[in-house]
């Protein structure tokens, strides 16, 4: 057990530690604080759209720049290192190992990630997370295009070096008594999402140099002037996140592993569907890259072949929902704050993946593209699913991190808030976008029905807004003034909390 | 148990052939591209009855267990784990 805030070290001891958990502290304080910046972003978005015509952004360059360190900093400076935090953390503890496998890759690949983040913030690029081309390689103003290129880059680096630290964890440092149909869904989790990033990410890390040197001028790979085809880009693009996708979702369908049968009080349904629905998720995320590109003028054999692969991963995720349905049958729910956002995210994740088989068939796809539709389908699934298990799952390892509880009252108020405001900004731009507005504009047209909508959406950022000053003053103050946790029950629900308080590993 | 689960899978396959048909049939020639859209809206309206179908009943059930197994219902019994060290 590390109660890091109840034995307080010198902060340089923390930082400069390759402990499994101390990297997963430096994560976690790190991803939460490009939380809060990406959504500062998502507010003045909001806020900019809330009427026609310019309200508090100056220009359509400067909020092209917001929306694309808005999009860049939640996917990749907040949702994947929350998770590698949570993996930090309790991965070596699930598979009875004294630390990560590698602990001084380990801490570089945290250290990666500052200089990275730096680069994109300071540079503030405009090109969208997507680096559309052929803009971006023709006309982007540099040097903020070349500093997201680094900085993806970088991140790349520390994905994959991350990833190779949980494979060989799990796969060759577990405990030799636990066979691999033992270890915990949580860390199954770790493993499927890692697999893909070691198959999917070397893929981007190629374009990225490609694009650069198209910058440079030196290739033309995708620059029509010199003979170069920006679908190329967009194939090699997707390839590398659309299974990206799940990479950010499975991780938080673990985290649900992890809350659902505690406050059930019952262990979970079907352990085994739930690593088959893992492994099919993590294959079938390859089959469906180009469901992203219909409008491109692909065939109608390709089109169809991308629609079925999309199709193809409904099965594996209604498992994940149908366990937890059963588990939750003929239980006795104690709804504490985790076990609220956890459902919560189910309820999401259900509707965002209704959402996905209507944007995987071709015809709603075409009159959906690059609509406001897209933008509540995706934002649906990373707030609405996977932001909302990391936060169930935050406040589950609270006790835990800090030694003491958070209040609880003020994590129901957050989850309410939340829920309600992600239901009025998501669901409602979806709709929007079914009324025909473009995602990535800066102004629109007077419409009456669009002025409604925006307006309905911008008041659930607000409250989302005020919603996360809750969670983050109760995060702060319970460190520090809240109720010591019973570290043996904190919530209450009987059985034990978690990994056994003897299985804390020693500091190094 | 297997026999169930092989009668399931000869089922879904000869669901799945016939709408595989149309796709992989459909030639490229000019004239066919309004059929071929007729064909495919056809079956995206079959597909999303089943879609909302499905949802209403999952997630009406997540409503009610939600509700049906709280602590705090009048019905609720303890699960045959608690008091154990599961």
């Amino acid at each position: 057990m590390v109660l890091e805030l109840q034995k307080p070290r010198p902060i340089w001891q923390i930082m400069f530690s390759t402990h499994h958990t101390d990297v997963g502290l430096l994560y976690l304080i790190m991803s939460l604080g490009f939380l809060f910046l990406g959504g500062a972003l998502a507010l003045a978005i909001r806020a900019e759209l809330f009427l026609p015509g310019s309200q508090i952004i100056g220009d359509a360059m400067t909020f092209n720049r917001m929306f694309t360190v808005h999009g860049t900093t939640l996917i990749f400076l907040f949702i994947i290192p929350f998770a590698s935090a949570v993996g930090n953390y309790f991965v070596p503890i699930m598979v009875r190992y004294k630390d990560m496998a590698y602990p001084k890759l380990n801490a570089i690949a945290f250290w990666l990630i500052p200089p990275a983040g730096a680069l994109i913030w300071l540079g503030f690029a405009d090109f969208t997370w997507y680096a559309t081309p052929p803009y971006s390689i023709i006309s982007a103003p540099g040097p903020a295009a070349d500093m997201w290129i680094f900085g993806l880059k970088i991140l790349g680096i520390s994905s994959i070096l991350g990833s190779i630290n949980f494979v060989v964890t799990i796969m060759r440092c577990k405990h030799p008594d636990m066979s691999l149909g033992q270890v915990p869904l949580l860390a199954w989790s770790f493993l499927t999402s890692s697999l893909i990033i070691l198959v999917a990410m070397p893929t981007f890390a190629a374009a990225l140099l490609m694009l650069l040197t198209d910058r440079l001028g030196v290739s033309g790979f995708f620059n029509p002037a010199m003979g170069g085809d920006p679908i190329a880009y967009a194939h090699l693009f997707w390839f590398t996140f659309h299974p990206e996708v799940y990479v950010l979702v499975i991780p938080a369908i673990g985290m649900m592993y992890e809350i659902i049968p505690r406050f059930s009080r019952k262990p979970i349904h079907s352990y085994q569907s739930g690593i088959t629905a893992f492994v099919l998720l993590s294959i079938v995320g390859f089959s469906s890259w180009a469901h992203h590109m219909y409008a491109t003028g692909m065939s109608f054999t390709e089109k169809t072949v991308f629609m079925v692969g999309t199709l193809a991963a409904v099965p594996a995720s209604a498992l994940h929902v149908f366990n937890f349905v059963a588990t939750m049958w003929n239980s006795r729910i104690r709804f504490s704050t985790p076990m609220m956002w956890a459902i919560g995210g189910i309820a999401l994740f259900f509707s965002a993946g209704a959402g996905g088989v209507a944007n995987a068939a071709m015809p709603l796809d075409f009159t959906t593209h690059d609509t406001y539709w897209v933008v509540g389908h995706f934002h649906l699934f990373v707030m609405g699913t996977i932001a909302f298990g990391s936060i169930g799952y935050l406040y589950y390892m609270y006790p835990y991190v800090t030694g003491r509880m958070y209040n609880e009252t003020m994590g129901k108020v957050h989850f309410v808030m939340s829920f309600i405001g992600t239901v009025m900004v998501f669901f409602t731009q979806h709709v929007l976008g079914l009324y025909g507005m473009p995602r990535r504009i800066y102004d629109y047209p007077p419409i009456p029905e669009w002025i409604t909508m925006n307006q309905i959406a911008s008041i659930g950022a607000m409250i989302i807004g005020v919603s996360m000053a809750i969670f983050l003053a109760n995060m702060i103050y319970s460190a520090g003034k809240g109720k010591p946790a019973n570290i043996e029950d904190p919530f209450g629900v009987g059985g034990r909390y978690y990994y056994p308080f003897e299985a804390k590993n020693p500091h190094h | 148990m297997k026999g169930v689960i092989g009668l399931l899978a000869v089922l879904a396959v000869l669901v799945v052939i016939p709408v595989a048909e149309y796709a992989f049939a459909a030639g490229d020639e000019p004239g066919e591209y309004l059929d071929r859209r007729v064909v495919i809206w056809n079956l995206f309206f079959r597909m999303m009855t089943i879609a909302f179908v499905v949802g209403a009943v999952v997630s009406g059930t997540i409503i009610w267990q939600v509700w049906r197994f709280r602590e705090s219902h009048p019905k609720a019994k303890p699960t045959p784990y608690e008091g154990t060290d599961w």
